[in-house]
């Protein structure tokens, strides 16, 4: 049987430490109660008796043991409307910030990356409309990628099940989605005609580049999957896919800060993101 | 409706492909250019040369992500000379580099490790702690052994606490031994030798 | 006298010198948060300021002069927060480069504790 008290605050900070080295993830002592019960599940998954050996299993990478407690610290159901703090970043400040420097008539870009099935560019969409009040007075192109092609399938059929609509509200839910089937819903076609997908991969340059410069990004929960050399990459195709000034979002609790010096923290109300400087143009 | 849409976007800005970008051009963006597209090792001396002159800090960063991504003991032997550099910025550059290529540059270490500069010695141990593989534990004990530079025993031991098990207790309490009115050395054998300690025998690090 | 404890912010790349920091600080009834490197660092003041730094030279990412020089650009409380630099380095170079970017007092490694309290308190304004 686990204890409830399985790390003492120098195992937590160890832990905390070397998650933070090998993905970005950075933990406080908030999240502590969080991390110990993923660490709990992992133990008994693993059949380790003590966090002693199941840190050794961590740190050897025993069976892929980083991506799975990654993967169990992510929370990786996707769902609409998920860390909403930052679309409410997005239309209190990033968007309002970008006018400021935008040329009259110019498009917003906005691009998802990872998309998955659609449930964040699809939420960008729902939350601009009911949230911005200039929303009518410009033009908002969103862009959804993703390396896997059949998630992008599912993202164009818009079709999604009860958990993914669970923090919409019933008027929301009743607004953008027509029933289709039992338990299944369909994002209206004005919205699903409106977000573009693609296949990308963050990785290759070769793939990111073609999609243009955008002013927001959000990048949530990708990053931390993988190898230094590779996040250095993906993070300069990001760089570069933004326009100077540009904003992007990470997940909740990854941090810039290990991944990369290209960018600029800010911190708003609602969330912290990072910005492409303005004065430096770069490709 | 404000949201549209356009089915392909060709707006990739920057620089055109008719010319090769040049890391010895005036032009900032065409230098990052050149060092994000440098992917192959015949570029290694290129970046090399290039890195000794570059002053943007973004463009130096491009230039070690290259040398990182291309991965080579080439590679990894055109960063060692930043570890010495007066500019905290560059050598944690090229300590990231180094740490981010892996086994590239592990064949450097042990010479790393008994650099005449106790500044490189110590950022070696930090090498040897991520990229070190099987034969890290052993390089630091010897070290612990005999080197004379107290800060540079401290990384030695925070890295073993990470990568070794309880046979490197001997040489931690030499090392103790050797230095007994050091506050912070003694806090840190103390508290590493208690952890491996715990460590459960089947686990070899 | 505060309310509260006063906070102290330890940028440092290494763990053990965190722990050891945070032992001498915590029985000096400082309150202690951890970051290993200058970005880090940064995020963790915008978030929440400190009252006192403690910052090493050598950190990847951002080193400790990047660090000091990006705060001191930042709004006040930010840029105004006292900060402790140190290095296993004592070069005047390092030195210098640390005081133009905004270091309040330098220190080689290992600093030793009675000597780290002291500058804490004297940073938070604290009673000795």
């Amino acid at each position: 049987m686990v204890e409830t008290k399985l790390l003492d605050a120098e195992e937590y900070r160890r832990l905390c430490d070397y998650l933070y080295r090998h993905t970005g993830m950075s933990f406080t002592e908030t999240r502590r109660y969080f991390v110990e019960r993923r660490v709990e599940e992992r133990m008994i998954a693993t059949g380790s008796s003590s966090f002693a050996s199941y840190f050794s299993r961590l740190r050897t990478n025993m069976q892929g043991e980083l991506e799975k407690l990654i993967n169990a610290s992510t929370v990786n159901e996707t769902y609409f409307y998920r860390e909403d703090h930052q679309f409410a970043c997005l239309t209190a400040n990033l968007l309002q910030e970008r006018l400021r420097v935008k040329l009259p008539g110019e498009t917003m870009r906005i691009w998802s990356a990872p998309c998955s099935t659609g449930e964040e560019p699809y939420s960008i969409a729902i939350w601009l409309l009911e949230n911005w009040a200039e929303v009518d007075a410009h033009d908002v192109e969103i862009v959804g990628s993703d390396i896997d092609t059949n998630v992008l399938e599912a993202a164009r059929a818009g079709i999604f099940g009860k958990r993914a609509l669970m923090r919409l509200s019933p008027a929301l839910a009743d607004k953008y989605f027509t029933p289709a089937g039992p338990e299944h819903w369909q994002i209206i076609d004005e919205l699903r005609q409106s977000v573009r997908f693609t296949a990308a991969n963050i990785v290759e340059r070769a793939e990111t580049r073609p999609h243009g410069l955008f002013d927001v990004i959000f990048c949530r929960n990708l990053l931390i999957y993988f190898d230094d050399a590779s996040r250095r990459v993906a993070a300069e195709n990001l760089y570069e896919s933004l326009a100077p000034g540009g904003y992007i979002c990470l997940g909740h609790a990854e941090s810039m800060s290990r991944i990369s010096s290209l960018f600029e923290v800010c911190r708003f109300a609602d969330a912290i993101v990072y910005r492409r400087p303005p004065e430096a143009p770069h490709g | 409706m404000p949201l549209i849409r356009k089915e392909s976007d060709k707006a990739a800005a920057g620089v055109s492909r008719a010319t090769l970008p040049s890391l010895g051009s005036a032009s900032v963006d065409e230098r990052w250019a050149a060092a994000r597209a440098a992917r192959d090792p015949a570029a290694i001396p290129s970046l090399g040369e290039a890195l000794a002159h570059e002053a943007d800090t973004r463009v130096r960063e491009a230039i070690f992500t290259a040398l990182a991504q291309i991965a080579t003991p080439e590679s990894a032997l055109t960063l060692l000379p930043y570890l010495r550099v007066d500019d905290a910025n560059t050598r944690t550059g090229a300590m990231d580099a180094l740490r981010a290529m892996q086994d590239a540059c592990r064949p450097y270490l042990p010479g790393l490790l008994t650099d005449t500069d106790p500044d490189v010695r110590l950022l070696a141990c930090d090498l040897v702690r991520e990229v070190g593989g099987a034969d890290g534990p052993s390089w630091l004990c010897a070290l612990i052994e005999t080197e004379p530079e107290v800060n540079v025993c401290a990384a030695a031991v925070e890295a073993l606490g990470e990568i070794a098990d309880a046979s490197a207790e001997r040489s931690l309490s030499h090392c103790a031994e050797r230095f007994p009115d050091d506050p912070f050395l003694g806090f840190a054998i103390k508290v590493i030798a208690e952890r491996l300690r715990r460590l459960p025998l089947a686990a070899r690090g | 006298m505060a309310d509260r404890k006063m906070r102290i912010l330890v940028v440092d790349d290494a763990n053990l010198v965190r722990l050891y920091y945070r032992q001498i600080l915590e029985e000096a009834d400082f309150e202690v948060e951890e970051a290993l490197n200058g970005l880090e660092a940064l995020e963790r003041l915008l978030v929440s300021p400190a009252d006192a730094l403690i910052v090493d030279i050598n950190m990847p990412r951002m080193d400790g002069v990047t660090f000091l020089r990006a705060l001191r650009r930042q709004a006040l409380p930010l840029s105004s927060i006292p900060a402790l630099v140190t290095s296993t380095e004592s070069s005047a170079t390092d030195v210098e480069a640390a005081r133009v970017a905004g270091a309040n007092f330098y220190c080689a490694k290992p600093i030793g504790r009675e000597d780290l309290a002291r500058i804490m308190a004297m940073f938070c304004g604290a009673p000795q």
